[in-house]
């Protein structure tokens, strides 16, 4: 059925999508049988919810024959409330006042883990299960009722694990993406991101720039989700194919799909200069994959993946050329520059978008890419952007100075960073610039708050930056 | 039939001489500057002015005069603006200035307060969790200054639509005048109202995608605000100064079914960024037979420093959002419990 819009959320019934415990996993292409991820991967049966309203919850049960194999079994609230004894039951157990008397020998639960998997194996339902788990621990009843009610959400947690499917949205996509590896999106949190739209103006009907390389298409996924019909957002990227993982997990409608024009900045930036192969710049066409088309696009990819830690070192040095820009431009889907250790999963990830490259890799491609890129330069030549976004591992500095001119004055320009530096960079050399004003360089702070009676405190742990952004207004002050 | 429209523009042009023309201000962009526009006067960073294009104004003594404007960088005849284009540079007597566009982030920093309003890096984050989007359906209150509303109106229109409360009459009917006068009316309905006791109406009831509350007693509002969301759920945000709002708001989320109910806290930073050149010592010619204490220097160096302010706002206010499931899957906790409604 193709791709599903589904977001699965996992979760104990009582706190059924707790979104700060890293257990979000997205399901953006759809088959029956999918690995999520909870702590680890797990295959899972998912067949099951299709056709089921979202908001749907599924308690996932070991299948019968193999060990680390589930499928879903769907609940009613009634399930989920009597499934949970922390919901139906609080308070009722005898508890005490504070723990003057809990020795933690790692003796308390009588109960091996072993005992324990065998019971929830044998089909005991969780309220069966955790009230096992409390006869047969020394500490419970002396533990206070508050920490008794931690207790048993952790047992819950621990032995039963809930998902509930979810209609993605650009919150929930931002959130998982973040927590499952936030390398990926090159730190881009959501405070941030929520920046990015307020900072460069975000009108439903507006005609917006971005050029994105390595947050997986997530910066183009919210401005898009701001955009109406009327709307036009430019993806620029530097590659054969922009990074579309969380556009694509946002199961754009139509509308959508048309107001999104995908065009390779190379080839916007010939096109615009009317100069088709007589540019310098045009040199680098031999390094650049989507000028040939979708012969040498498969090569192309062999190639990145071979020259991935030459492209990185590149692409960090200072006097980089625009060649280098472009061999580094697949590479950073990847994530060469974060990864340090998980070469495995950077490697399916090629696969994957090599793939998804075969998939639409037929004869009519090429057609198509002209397609957009006459599309794109077409809109930008007829009418100037409204506002520009700048989310990349490339240095922010060529990209700026070439794609600004396309910005119409008393509009906004933002550049989001991981890093502060290039953004100073670029702040000093904006500083020159006459037709640029307002600049700013900020970052935000977030703090997550745990409130309960008498127990709000902020929460332990928080992500120590959110990345930068530099905005500014284009103005024209009549000098060049 | 001709008669009968001539008589109300007519109208329209003696008492609101400017609404037909500023009328897509906020909404929309425009390449020259008309009279009766409102536009953001930028002379620096720190000094901004949100200002209405009119060429004439009345003087002390009530005599129509030129419309002249005195600023950091000198004086502006406002008529001189008319023709010019949004973004170009505005000669004044000691500098110049740019006309800008107006948006909702520049009318936050400009706007006459009336209340305490909520500031951008706030307004981000609230459009963000409150997941709107072209279309949606979603309720404000109080409206106060109106610095959040322009920023929900822009995230919603043109499908869409905010309605907004307050039970300050004059603070209503100056944000209704404003949202005219900006172009976007269309977009919004401001109601006069206690939503604490009154709630938001029945014309919302069971139509909004979201709600947002910034009100002395967010607790109070939340069980109206479960009624005027759709059945197929919705998202909450409450805004507020004080911990103890926040504790009481929450209990009353978990209460009414609410999941994903989280609390959090954003602030910006600003940074200074200079190139400054530093002196460096010699000290490596350093030899036994010099006296007195002559500094040798080498060749400065130049860097660029990234400073954190010396102050900064350090708390605002924090966020409480909050999911209210479909129906379907709505489970209050206060009804499985049969503790009270409050
Ligand atoms: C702090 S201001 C809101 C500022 C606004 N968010 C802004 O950014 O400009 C709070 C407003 O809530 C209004 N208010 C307080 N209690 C109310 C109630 N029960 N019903 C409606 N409005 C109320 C006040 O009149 C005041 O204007």
């Amino acid at each position: 059925m193709g791709r599903n819009p589904a977001a699965v959320v996992k979760g104990s019934p009582r706190k059924r999508t707790t979104s700060f415990d890293g257990s979000f996993i997205p399901v953006e292409r759809f088959v029956p049988t999918c690995e999520i991820r909870l702590k680890w991967p797990i295959p899972v049966m998912l067949s099951i919810v299709v056709g089921k309203p979202v908001w749907t919850t599924y308690r996932m049960e070991q299948k019968k024959n193999g060990k680390r194999n589930y499928q879903l079994k769907e609940c009613s609230i009634q399930d989920l409330k009597s499934d949970s004894i922390t919901l139906s039951n609080p308070g009722a157990l005898s508890s005490g006042t504070d723990n003057r008397n809990i020795v933690d020998d790692g003796s308390s639960q009588k109960l091996s883990m072993e005992e324990i998997v065998n019971l929830r194996d044998e089909g005991l339902s969780s309220k069966e299960i955790v009230g096992t788990l409390i006869e047969n621990s020394k500490t419970f009843h002396n533990k206070t009722e508050y920490s008794q009610q931690k207790y048993l959400k952790k047992k819950e947690k621990k032995y039963f694990e809930y998902v509930t499917v979810r209609k993605p949205t650009v919150r929930l996509i931002a959130e998982i993406m973040f927590r499952l590896d936030q390398g990926k999106i090159m730190g881009l949190r959501v405070d941030t991101l929520s920046q990015i739209n307020t900072a460069v103006n975000l009108h439903s009907h507006g005609k917006y720039i971005v050029y994105e390389s390595g947050c997986q298409g997530l910066a183009s996924a919210s401005m898009l989700n701001g955009l109406s019909g009327e709307g036009r957002l430019v993806l620029v990227h530097s590659g054969n194919y922009p990074q579309k993982h969380a556009l694509l997990a946002l199961n754009l409608t139509e509308e959508q799909e048309n107001c999104l024009i995908s065009v390779n900045i190379y080839n916007l930036l010939r096109k615009l200069k009317g100069t088709c192969g007589s540019e310098t710049q045009t040199a680098s066409v031999d390094t650049t994959p989507v000028k040939e088309g979708v012969e040498s696009s498969d090569v192309s990819f062999e190639k990145e993946v071979d020259s991935s830690e030459v492209s990185v070192k590149e692409a960090l040095s200072p006097g980089q050329s625009l060649e280098n820009v472009t061999d580094t431009s697949e590479t950073d889907v990847k994530d060469q520059v974060i990864t340090n250790s998980d070469q495995e999963s950077t490697g399916s990830g090629k696969r994957k978008l090599s793939e998804s490259g075969n998939d639409d890799g037929s004869a009519k491609k090429k057609s198509r890419w002209e397609v957009e890129t006459d599309r794109a330069a077409g809109l930008l030549s007829s009418q100037k952007a409204d506002g520009l976004v700048l989310v990349c591992r490339e240095h922010p500095s060529s990209i700026l100075n070439a794609l600004l001119p396309l910005v119409a004055p008393s509009r906004n320009f933002v550049v989001y960073n991981q890093c502060r530096e290039p953004l100073l960079d670029l702040f000093t050399e904006l500083m020159k610039n006459p037709n640029v004003i307002n600049v700013r360089l900020t970052d935000t702070w977030l703090r997550y708050y745990q409130v309960e009676s008498n127990r709000t405190h902020p929460l332990v742990n928080m992500t120590g930056s959110g990345g930068y952004l530099l905005t500014g207004v284009v103005v024209d002050s009549g000098e060049k | 039939m001709i008669c009968e429209n001539y008589t109300n523009i007519r109208k329209i042009l003696l008492f609101r001489p400017h609404d037909l023309r500023d009328i897509m201000s906020f909404h929309t962009h425009k390449t020259s500057i008309e009279e009766g526009d409102t536009l953001m006067l930028y002379l620096s960073p720190s000094s901004l002015l949100t200002i209405t294009v009119n060429s004439l104004t009345k003087n002390k003594h009530g005599a129509t005069v030129e419309n002249i404007l005195q600023t950091t960088q000198g004086a502006l005849k406002v008529r001189n603006l008319i023709g010019q284009k949004y973004g170009s540079r505005i000669e004044l007597s000691k500098g110049s200035a740019y006309a800008l566009h107006p948006t909702p982030e520049l009318w936050t920093v400009t706007l006459p307060h009336r209340t305490q309003i909520i500031y951008t890096p706030d307004i981000s984050m609230i459009l963000f969790q409150l997941e709107l989007r072209p279309g949606c359906i979603v309720i404000e209150s109080g409206t106060g200054s109106g610095s959040l509303s322009h920023a929900l109106i822009r995230a919603i229109k043109p499908s869409g639509h905010l309605y907004t409360f307050d039970f300050h009459e004059h603070r209503a009917s100056v944000a209704r005048s404003e949202f005219q006068s900006h172009g976007v009316g269309d977009f919004v309905t401001v109601a006069h109202q206690d939503v604490c006791q009154n709630g938001f109406g029945s014309e919302v009831e069971r139509k909004a995608d979201a709600v947002f509350l910034d009100l002395p007693h967010p607790w109070e509002a939340v069980p109206h605000a479960v009624n005027a969301m759709k059945d197929s759920g919705g998202r909450l945000c409450s805004f507020s100064p004080c911990m103890e709002q926040v504790q009481r708001t929450c209990e009353k989320l978990r209460g009414l079914g609410f999941v994903e109910i989280s609390t959090l806290e954003v602030l910006i930073k600003e940074y200074q960024v200079s190139a400054r050149t530093m002196s460096v010592m010699d000290l490596d010619s350093i030899n036994a037979n010099d006296n007195g204490p002559n500094a040798v220097w080498k060749d400065p160096l130049k860097i660029v420093s990234c400073n954190a302010p010396l102050t900064l706002a350090g708390h605002t206010g924090y966020l409480t959002v909050a999911t209210l499931p479909p129906l379907l899957s709505r489970v209050p906790i206060d009804s499985v419990n049969g503790t009270n409604q409050g």
